[in-house]
């Protein structure tokens, strides 16, 4: 089992600049500190309607109530207000637009929680897996922890409708081949959105999941403290 | 500060307004049985908190925001935004109400 850079062409190129972006890595890294709440406000702006801080606001008591309801902290006052701020920009962008930040936000959120739990340095983006004698998949996988013996594959997804066969059978597909090369790959999906819209996509679904960690929004923080388990 | 709303009340309105989104997330065909199986696991959260708190009074705010969140969802009209808010939609609700999604 080796991993190799994907193939740059239009797509990946066109898309590495969205992952360059000074937002992505900036959402990420608010993302990485934020609590539940705090996650699931920045899900509700990058898919909402509306663009007016006073609203969101409004809808979010918990996070922006001056010690009302929850009673939220300074702090946790002013990183929700800064995750509003860049999920508001991503909204502002166009649906197409949109929905492509939020994707590289997701990958960049799992590389940053990763990082913390296995070094930055094993940590890499788009990558392929090769193994001997397998044709190549064509997608590379989105984020994968790159270590002898303690190899990892994460695929992510904005919303759980994102989970489908495709991704299932590729994760589960190269678990497959590590072990018949006698390695151990854990594969994970990690989805930001509530791990109960998970497990109804995945009841429908009847590719292989059984080996597939799924690292819901409630989970997301147990990425940087071990290894995910399916 | 309180409402004149029972936590009830409230999410009988919640629910109603999903039950449009539903509709309008139904219009994906390929997504139909997601749709009804989403809205339904989302649905039976949502009641289990009218069975458990839904005599007590919403406070201003979570009223606020649960009316807030109506607005938004009511502004929708693309049937693929609407599937993302169909789990959207109640993970925001069950956060105004001091629940974990």
């Amino acid at each position: 089992m080796r991993f190799q850079d994907a193939a740059r062409d239009g797509r990946a190129v066109v898309y590495a600049g969205i992952q360059a972006d000074p937002l992505v890595a900036r959402a990420a890294a608010l993302l990485a500190e934020a609590s539940h709440a705090q996650r699931v406000l920045a899900r509700a702006v990058m898919n909402g309607e509306a663009t007016d801080p006073a609203g969101w606001r409004t809808m979010f008591p918990t996070l922006f109530g001056e010690g009302g309801a929850g009673g939220a902290s300074e702090d946790d006052r002013a990183r929700s207000e800064a995750i509003l701020a860049a999920s508001l920009a991503v909204a502002e962008r166009g649906e197409q637009v949109r929905s492509q930040f939020r994707g590289a936000i997701v990958e960049a959120l799992t590389a940053d929680l990763l990082a913390r739990r296995v070094g930055a340095a094993s940590v890499r983006r788009e990558r392929r897996i090769l193994f001997d004698g397998v044709r190549a998949e064509i997608h590379p996988y989105d984020v994968t922890v790159e270590r002898d013996g303690a190899a990892e594959a994460h695929d992510c997804k904005w919303g759980a409708r994102g989970i489908n066969a495709d991704v299932l059978h590729q994760l589960d597909d190269a678990r497959t081949h590590a072990a018949e090369e006698d390695e151990h790959l854990t594969i994970g999906l990690v989805v930001f959105d509530a791990e109960r819209s998970c497990r109804v996509r995945l009841d429908r679904q009847s590719a292989p999941n059984g080996s597939t960690a799924i690292i819901g929004l409630e989970s997301l923080d147990a990425l940087a403290t071990g290894v995910p388990r399916p | 500060m309180t409402d004149d709303t029972s936590i009830a009340q409230a999410i009988g309105d919640a629910l109603a307004a999903y039950d449009a989104l539903t509709a309008l997330g139904e219009e994906i065909e390929d997504e139909w049985g997601y749709v009804n199986d989403l809205a339904a696991a989302w649905r039976e959260r949502l009641e289990t908190v009218v069975a458990s708190r839904g005599g007590e009074a919403m406070s201003a705010a979570s009223a606020a925001a649960l009316d807030r969140l109506i607005a938004e969802i009511e502004a929708i009209h693309d049937p693929h935004r609407a599937i993302d808010w169909l789990s959207t939609f109640p993970q925001v609700a069950l956060i105004a109400l001091g629940e974990a999604p």
